[in-house]
């Protein structure tokens, strides 16, 4: 059993305990807090010694269950930087096979790989990087049907697709269940990224409320790999952010990122009083 | 007396700041660790880290002395 489902599973013992002994009406013991073993010191050491970063950091990310949706160009550095970093469950969502055309930008997929399904590709690899936490790949395509199913339970969700009607499903979820919420999109040489915080801050559909009717597909546009790996490790950086608040995200707005010109720039978007997902929380 | 001590004397940068930085992070203010390293790197390093960190440190030998802010 790793590390990380041992805890949970203590967590869960730890409640039904506590539950017992409240309904018994005697006083509640402090359950101890818990400790980082010696292991995850070692690995995660060059981030615990940041000033910003330290226990109580690395144990938010350790408990916490984060699911990415995609496993592609913004999927994969955004999984492998939260496997690395400790996150303690990822699940990693992605319902098509690993194409030869997919290996310029997509680094969790290698060329023996091709024909694979790309969630059971990405897991692999994440569990080679880090076997103290938990994967779990999903064969699925996230749409309006199943995504409020999906982002239940979650501490945070991460859309790494590429379209708009998975990423508007993807946010009307997440409002509805408060799980906060990561977006980002990109293209040729361009993004963005979105922090969001369901009920605090301007959500996905209150920055765009509808689908632009020229929006490019990524297949007729082209999209160069590092891009690609600015954008999903932006992305992974805010998803660091909102585990721990160690700094604050990009919230009630966006970032809007040139890689041509190297121009990053910081787009406010408030929230709308009538947004159909936001407005009511 | 201090009531907490670490001995880091086996480790490297930046091992030994991460140990004694764990350490203050479980402590309350005004809390002493006296923190036992080897002559060199360590006994440059970790005062200065703490004392960055807004510590109190003082330097006695081998023997960094941080008070905890």
């Amino acid at each position: 059993m790793s590390d990380a489902s041992r805890r949970g599973f203590f967590r869960e013992l730890a409640s039904v305990v506590a539950s017992a002994r409240e309904a018994a009406a005697e006083p509640e013991p402090e359950a101890p807090p818990p400790e980082l073993t010696d292991a995850e010191i070692e690995r995660y050491s060059r981030q615990l010694v940041l000033p910003e970063w330290g226990a109580a950091a690395q144990l938010a990310v350790t408990e916490a269950s984060v699911l990415v949706i995609g496993a592609g160009a913004l999927g994969a550095p955004v999984a492998l930087y939260l496997a690395g970093a400790g996150v303690g469950r990822i699940g990693i969502l992605d319902d098509d096979a690993v194409e030869l055309s997919n290996l310029h930008r997509q680094l969790l997929h290698f060329t023996p790989d091709v024909g694979v399904a790309k969630a059971e590709s990405a897991a692999a690899k994440l569990r080679y990087l880090n076997p103290d936490i938990v994967i779990e790949p999903y064969q699925v395509h996230a749409d309006a049907e199943n995504a409020a199913a999906l982002v239940e339970g979650q501490n945070l969700v991460v859309d790494c697709s590429d379209s708009f009607a998975t990423r508007y499903a993807v946010n009307a979820a997440c409002c509805a269940a408060r799980v906060p919420l990561v977006e980002a999109g990109v293209l040729g040489v361009s993004g963005l990224v979105m922090s969001i915080k369901p009920g605090r801050t301007a959500c996905y559909r209150c920055a765009f409320p509808v689908e632009p009717h020229d929006a490019p597909r990524c297949a007729d546009a082209g999209v160069l790999g590092p891009a690609a790996g600015v954008i999903g490790s932006l992305q992974a950086l805010e998803a660091l952010k909102l585990l721990t608040g160690v700094a604050p995200p990009i919230a009630d707005g966006f970032l809007q990122v040139d890689l041509a010109t190297a121009e990053f720039l910081r787009v406010r978007a408030g929230r709308r009083d009538d947004c159909p997902d936001c407005a009511n929380l | 007396m201090p009531a907490r001590t670490l001995d880091i004397s086996a480790l490297t940068c930046p091992m030994t700041w991460v140990r004694t930085k764990l350490e203050l992070e479980r402590m309350a203010p005004g809390e002493a660790l006296e923190v036992r390293c080897s002559a060199g790197e360590a006994l440059d390093q970790v005062p200065r880290s703490a004392r960055e960190a807004g510590h109190g440190v003082s330097v006695e030998g081998t023997t960094i002395r941080i008070v905890r802010a």
